[in-house]
């Protein structure tokens, strides 16, 4: 298992073998495909995050399912935002694997 | 590290991302395009509508495109949401001018996404893009050719009904295969 990119709270990985990532959530490390990675991105990255800066989002949760409705994830703003670091970092790292691989 | 991503998908993931955007403007124009058809049906105007109504199923397609390109090769693409159509216009003339300050638009996009195609070395997909500059340039030709009719006929009455039955004649003008 190659670490990819650590952020505060989460951790993202890849294994070679079986050609999947995993996510380390703290409590609970989630298996992904790419396709599903992308689509995890994409929901983050859906997320008005704004709402949650100005108090439009008053709960300031966002309830997030994952790999067609596998798992569910509440997460709060400051994950959310650790989350959308996360994927930042782990698409910009392999990015750079790519360049070098 | 295996290069996970790459065996997986062959277009740049920053790329992906401009793609979908696309295919959310194509729905968009597509939409667009039926609201006008609707309103040229309404006002009388058979073949403006007709027009309009190929236009949209011709938007479609080139969202079906992108939609198939992005899936073939590996990517995910999302179901785009439209909304905000508009369905109030004052003339058939301004119908034609946003018809063509939307396909510059598209047309602007389209480059927009080649340059980074370019960025970030993704030839594929800059390759699939060519398609759309040359299929955006006759979009393009076709409703400058449609304004061009409004500058030369009188819309007055006889006029429009006039200026409605040459519409049909454009595309095959601008398209003679």
């Amino acid at each position: 298992m190659n670490t990819i990119y650590t952020s505060k709270y989460f951790a993202a990985s890849q294994c070679d073998n079986s050609r999947r990532f995993y996510i380390d959530f703290g409590h609970k490390t989630v298996k992904f495909s790419l396709c599903q990675l992308l689509a995890f991105r994409h929901r983050l990255k859906s997320i008005d995050i704004e709402q949650h800066l100005n108090g439009e989002n008053t709960h300031g949760l966002e309830v997030v399912s994952l790999c067609n409705r596998e798992h569910l994830f509440v997460f709060n703003t400051l994950e959310i935002l650790d989350l959308l670091s996360l994927v930042d970092g782990a698409f910009a790292m392999m990015e750079i694997n790519s360049v070098i691989a | 590290m295996k290069d996970l991503v790459r065996q997986n998908l062959l277009i740049h993931v920053d790329i992906l991302d401009l793609l979908n955007k696309q295919i959310k403007q194509e729905a968009q124009s597509s939409a667009a395009y039926l609201a006008m058809a609707s309103w040229c049906d309404h006002n009388g105007l058979v073949y403006s509508a007709e027009f309009f109504y190929e236009q949209s199923t011709e938007e479609r397609e080139h969202m079906m495109k992108i939609f198939h390109f992005i899936n073939d090769n590996g990517g995910t693409t999302y179901s785009p949401e439209v909304s905000n159509i508009n369905h109030d216009f004052a003339s058939l003339e301004e119908i034609f001018e946003t018809a063509l300050d939307q396909e510059i638009a598209i047309t602007k996009s389209i480059h927009n996404i080649i340059y980074e195609c370019r960025n970030k070395r993704d030839l594929t997909t800059e390759n699939f893009l060519q398609w759309y500059v040359k299929e955006q340039m006759e979009e393009e030709q076709t409703m400058r050719r449609a304004l061009e009719l409004f500058d030369l006929i009188n819309t007055e009455n006889v006029g429009l009904r006039f200026l409605d039955e040459r519409i049909k004649e454009i595309r095959e003008e601008a398209n003679p295969e």
